[in-house]
């Protein structure tokens, strides 16, 4: 059963609303890409989900139940959130940082056994077990994301909210990051929803993804569903072609022109649609 | 008394080197608190010190010593530790680390208050000493939130716009209380002046005992709150996502931190700088978690006001350097150097 669900949900600044009759349903046990670009609402949407802004109108129900009735505190023991670029406080040891991850499930002053357990656990998960004693203003990019995402863990929700957890980072640490979610969501059956600004590494790590555009669901699915020459020319405004990725079969998008509406005409020939769809399906073949 | 209480309550994850800074300034503050007994106007050695304690000592020393003497170091010590604790607070609640309860105008709202106040009553003794520190509480208040409210810009309040709008709002207040001393009477000015540059006036119990309540309460509260700083400290939508209400948890945690330094401001006077000082020190060694954070800066800024002030009195004897003074002549420059260090 698909747990958390947005019903004609408005969010707005002041005056302005940035996103307007926004229906979603996130699927439960999957990986979901919210995608668009700069401006179209992925990451309010995103926090509008995980209850940290409020909705203008409408309302995120979470098990059934308004995520804005229920105890902030509870729903912290369901889902967690990663904001984008997360700074932690100077000096600041990953162990500590992963600790306060289990500040929703405390009552005392003092860490539980149970709590020393998860935070041993969720270091070995994310590979930061020999950098538990450093500070995390120490770290590299990759090392530093790997902490907060432990984290997040520590909190033991079933879903997780990560705002453009790849941004600013090197591909190998991309790569890195979005490996060990996916291995979070195979293995560990959490559910993840992530702002990504990258369409193929959002078509290649997500098994659904949607589409935003001036704070409007364009188009939801699975990524073969999504990436297609229509999608990227009206929510991007450029033309690209669609190939299968060799290894997988997903579609990967190279755009190489502007969309008209930008006022320049393709001067490359692209290849029909027909034609890239067959790659799709051969690259498919291969893989399966 | 109060610093052990909160010592006892520490966690059981704190690091050996943690429980090593906590044992030192314990010991720190236990040799500051006797050389400061043996010193001042009339001198005592550490034997006779001893003795008069023991009931042995003469009738004089036995003056000094129980009327004069412990109640001010002991006021010293709670006022350090209330300012320290206050600014730990402000710093972590408004992730700033140039947040004080003097800089931010916290300190010149109470002090405002209480100078009012005196007004109404003819003579120093005839105040109620209980009323001042809710008295002070109020101005603190009014002040703090004067400050918040004119540096909130764009649904955020940044570093250096905090300190500027603390800095004029303090500015404001102490020209108005400049104002207000002209109309006094010289033996009135003499005391509002020395107020004002931080000397602890308040050497007597009534004061320890108008001071004592505040921080009993408010001690315990603040430290049953580190998990909700540590928390505020990552930022406000980590927080919010952790299960925080976030607004009122700052309300709750301000409240605190103004009650703090408004019961220290008005048995002390503007001592500057403490709520700045001590919690940076005291990050440096033990870290930023308040869980270690807050004990520590405590025994830091009591030690602080402790040595500042036994320092003062003992220079320029047998005249008197306010406390606050020599807490400003190191604070100050470190205020500038955490300035020139911070990056917005």
């Amino acid at each position: 059963m698909d747990r958390l669900t947005a019903r004609g949900v408005a969010i707005g600044y002041g005056g302005a609303l940035i996103v307007q009759d926004l229906n979603l349903t996130i699927p439960t046990g999957k990986v979901t890409a919210l995608v668009g670009p700069n401006g179209s609402g992925k990451s309010t949407v995103l926090k509008t989900l995980a209850r940290i802004l409020r909705p203008q109108a409408g309302e995120v129900i979470l098990d059934g139940k308004a995520i804005h009735a229920q105890p902030t505190r509870e729903v912290a023991k369901k889902l967690a959130i990663l904001p984008q670029n997360p700074s932690a406080p100077e000096g600041l040891t990953v162990a500590e940082l992963v600790a306060y991850g289990r500040f929703p499930h405390r009552r005392g002053l003092t860490l539980t056994p149970s709590d020393r357990r998860v935070i041993t656990s969720v270091l070995e998960l994310t590979g930061m077990d020999p950098f538990a004693d450093r500070p995390v203003d120490a770290l590299s990019g990759g090392q530093r994301q790997r902490a907060w995402i432990a984290m997040a863990l520590a909190q033991e929700t079933d879903i997780l909210f990560l705002d453009e957890p790849t941004s600013f980072l090197d591909i190998t640490y991309q790569l890195e990051i979005l490996q060990l979610l996916r291995r979070l969501n195979r293995d560990h059956n959490r559910t993840i929803v992530m702002v990504v600004h990258d369409l193929n590494l959002a078509s290649r790590y997500a098994d659904h993804m949607v589409v935003l555009k001036s704070g409007r669901v364009v188009t939801e699915g699975a990524p073969k569903a999504v990436i297609r020459r229509e999608v990227l020319r009206d929510v991007f405004g450029v033309e690209a072609d669609i190939v299968a990725d060799p290894r997988t079969g997903v579609p990967l998008c190279l755009p190489f022109d502007l969309a008209a509406g930008a006022g320049q005409a393709s001067v490359h020939p692209a290849p029909s649609e027909a034609e890239s769809l067959d790659a799709l399906e051969a690259a498919e073949g291969g893989v399966r | 008394m109060t610093i052990r209480s909160l010592w006892s309550g520490s966690s059981q994850s704190r690091t050996r080197r943690t429980r090593t800074v906590m044992i030192a300034l314990m010991l720190l503050l236990v040799a500051a608190l006797l050389v400061s007994l043996d010193t001042g106007y009339i001198r005592m050695s550490p034997v006779e010190v001893v003795r008069t304690f023991a009931g042995a000592g003469s009738t004089e020393d036995e003056l000094a010593l129980y009327s004069f003497r412990l109640p001010r170091l002991l006021i010293a010590v709670l006022l350090g530790v209330g300012l320290a604790v206050s600014g730990c607070v402000l710093q972590g609640v408004s992730r700033n680390a140039l947040a004080d309860p003097g800089i931010l105008g916290i300190n010149a709202g109470a002090g405002l208050v209480v100078m009012l106040f005196t007004f109404l009553y003819p003579t120093n003794d005839a105040v109620p000493t209980w009323l001042l520190p809710c008295l002070a509480f109020v101005g603190g208040g009014f002040a703090g939130w004067l400050t918040y409210a004119l540096s909130y810009r764009h649904g955020g309040v940044s570093p250096v716009r905090l300190v500027l709008s603390g800095v004029a709002v303090a500015a404001g207040i102490d020209a108005a209380m400049i104002v207000l001393t002209v109309r006094l009477s010289p033996d009135r000015y003499q005391f509002v002046s020395e107020w004002l540059a931080g000397s602890i006036l308040g050497s007597s119990w009534a004061f320890v005992l108008a001071l004592l309540p505040w921080l009993l309460v408010l001690l315990p509260f603040v430290y049953s709150q580190a998990a909700v700083l540590n928390v505020l400290n990552l930022g406000e939508e980590m927080a919010a996502g952790l299960g925080i209400r976030v607004e009122r948890a700052r309300i709750r945690l301000l409240a605190g931190a103004v009650g703090l330094a408004a019961s220290a401001v008005a048995v002390g006077g503007a001592i500057s700088f403490v709520g700045l000082i001590a919690p940076h020190l005291a990050r440096r060694l033990v870290g930023s978690n308040h869980q270690s954070l807050l004990p520590a800066s405590a025994l830091v800024g009591g030690l602080l006001v402790l040595v500042a002030d036994t320092i003062g009195r003992t220079v320029l004897q047998p005249s008197e350097i306010p406390t606050g003074i020599v807490v400003a002549v190191v604070g100050a420059p470190y205020f500038l150097y955490l300035l020139a260090r911070s990056e917005t």
